[in-house]
């Protein structure tokens, strides 16, 4: 498997050492991983051998140009996906929790029953899983609207709803595709502190797609950065700024020169994948 | 319009007033237009503007129907309808939703059933009444089970596309916190295939009312589609115009019952304000 990461990468010799000595406290680990989509016959590369490991307790950024298969693998990752190629490796079964792209909540259960879906779905008594509930309910701001049904929601409203009934599972391995991509600056401002706060609290093994370079590094131990379809592991960069983070880091030089790496990585790829059009 | 100086209070005051007022003012329309074709009726077949033997005045039907709600004939003709109607549309209905389920959900059963649904919906339902007429006799059988094969068509069919439609995305969210099985039927399936379940009772009641006056119209001695096949065979339009409002009364009613089970079992489909 490390032969083909090198092949993949190959001026990242060094690196790979790094990932080599973090063998050890992996969680999820995906192995060259290819997806091929087939619609109205015609097949559609997705992702192409792509390696990917979720050590237990970091939190991984993932980044790269709209299309590439971002959601794709972060699906693959919580096994609601199968690969065409490639296999998927969990350790202890982790129990896995999404905020997915488009929300997918329940139109017919209120704000509460909406968060307590994953706890009800695990036998938690209903007094205690409506405290739990609640206790999200309010971290996201959404206290008042318990009773409210998410068609009467705004779009940042659904996005932080979805938020709180992924949390409350507290979940070992926490899948979040662009959770924050509805919100409005200030909103968002507030909930990355926020998610930094819980995740520096909790430590839970987070994956996060996000368009977001300034959010990808705040919030990552390290920024996987996908190339444009079929997706491929284009570069992947540690973030080696100290805990804990406040929104305040982005003003840090190696922040600075950290998203100025990553915007010309992602600048050649997008420009790429428009002139494929 | 008292104004205090809390604007959420005022906005809710004010809209639940506005939507009371337009719910009155929707329900007097409602009631004056068929007050006034009456009036329109009454007036015209007393002038013998139209032929009043025909269309006779509404102040005579109303006096027949007094008389056949006297004499017991009225509540007797309901009464055996509405048992025929339910107990077919509720046995079809039942079936019709169950099996619809499983088809949506099972592809081969779908392969293997869909097809032929689909064939035999086409065919009117009152077609196979003769048919039952040969295998059970004239009793109440062959009348209940063609109420109930047109309710569990419709119905069939209905919650099959309702489980079809759900948002594969929702399946999805439900099974990765955990719904699995039995309780991904219960917690997303049916609550996720109920809007389309309620456009099939809503339906389906309707086409069990048109079938079960059919029936009664050449199958049977008692019921409202007797009163108003046998009035016309003995020239008593009084008495048919009264057997025609009791159905549609009936139809009212029971379209009326299961938009208030709609309303309650879908409390989220709850109506626009804007409306
Ligand atoms: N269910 C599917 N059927 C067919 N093609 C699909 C399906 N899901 C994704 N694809 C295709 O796979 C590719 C990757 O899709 P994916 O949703 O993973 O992209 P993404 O990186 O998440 O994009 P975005 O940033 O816009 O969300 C796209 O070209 C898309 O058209
Ligand atoms: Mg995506």
């Amino acid at each position: 498997m490390l032969k083909s990461v090198a092949r993949m990468l190959p001026n990242l010799g060094e690196r790979i050492n790094k990932v080599t000595g973090e063998e050890q406290d992996w969680l999820v680990r995906a192995n060259q991983i290819t997806k091929v989509f087939t619609t109205n016959g015609q097949g559609i590369l997705a992702l192409e051998e792509v390696d990917l490991t979720l050590r237990q307790g970091s939190f991984t950024s993932l980044i790269g140009p709209s299309g590439c298969g971002k959601s794709t693998l972060l699906r693959i990752v919580g096994s609601i996906e199968t690969p065409s190629r490639g296999s998927l490796d969990q350790r202890q079964s982790p129990r896995i929790a999404f905020v997915f792209q488009d929300h997918a909540l329940f139109p017919w259960l209120t704000v509460l029953d909406n968060v307590a879906f994953g706890l009800k779905m695990a036998g938690i008594a209903t007094k205690e899983r409506y405290r739990r509930s609640q206790l999200w309910i309010e971290r996201v701001g959404l206290a008042g609207f318990e009773r409210t049904f998410p068609n009467a929601l705004s779009g940042g409203m659904r996005q932080r709803l979805s938020i709180a009934r992924a949390f409350v599972t507290e979940p070992d391995v926490l899948l979040m595709d662009e959770p924050m991509g509805a919100l409005d600056e200030q909103t968002r401002l507030l909930i990355q502190e926020d998610l930094i706060r819980l995740w520096e609290e909790t430590r839970k093994t987070v994956l996060l797609v996000t368009h977001s370079i300034d959010e990808a590094i705040l919030l990552g131990d390290r920024v996987v950065i996908m190339s444009r379809r079929p997706g491929r592991i284009k570069t992947i960069l540690e973030v080696d700024l100290e805990r804990p983070r406040s929104l305040h880091t982005m003003t840090d030089p190696r922040f600075v020169a950290l998203k100025d790496t990553i915007i010309s990585d992602l600048h050649d790829e997008v420009m790429a994948s428009m002139d494929l059009r | 319009m008292t104004t205090s100086n809390n604007p959420i209070r005022d906005e809710i005051e004010r809209s639940t007033a506005r939507s009371r007022r337009l719910r009155q003012r929707d329900l007097a329309l409602g009631i004056t237009t068929p007050i006034v074709l009456l009036i329109l009726w009454q007036a015209a077949s007393s002038t013998n503007l139209i032929d009043a033997k025909i269309f006779t005045p509404p102040s005579k039907i109303f006096a027949t129907a007094l008389t056949l709600i006297h004499n017991g004939i009225l509540t007797h003709d309901l009464l055996i309808t509405s048992l025929r109607l339910l107990i077919g549309f509720i046995l079809g209905g039942a079936v019709g939703v169950g099996v619809g389920i499983l088809l949506g959900i099972f592809r081969t059963l779908r392969a293997a059933f869909s097809p032929l649904f689909a064939a035999l919906y086409a065919v009117p339902q009152i077609a196979v009444l003769p048919l039952l007429l040969v295998i059970f006799g004239i009793g109440e059988t062959p009348k209940i089970l063609t109420v109930a094969a047109v309710s569990f068509f419709v119905l069939e069919i209905n919650a099959m596309a309702g489980v079809r439609s759900i948002d594969p995305q929702l399946l999805e969210a439900g099974s990765a916190y955990g719904a699995k099985g039995r309780r991904l039927f219960w917690h997303v399936l049916l609550p996720g295939s109920l809007p389309a379940i309620f456009t099939g009772l809503r339906v389906g009641v309707a086409l069990a009312l048109v079938v079960v006056t059919a029936t009664e119209f050449v199958a049977a001695n008692s019921g409202l589609g007797y009163l108003v096949w046998n009035s016309w065979q003995l020239f008593e339009p009084n008495a048919m115009y009264v057997g025609l409002i009791t159905i549609a009364l009936v139809g009212v009613i029971l379209t009326g019952i299961v938009e208030l089970i709609s309303r309650r079992l879908m409390p989220w489909r709850g109506r626009n304000t804007r409306d």
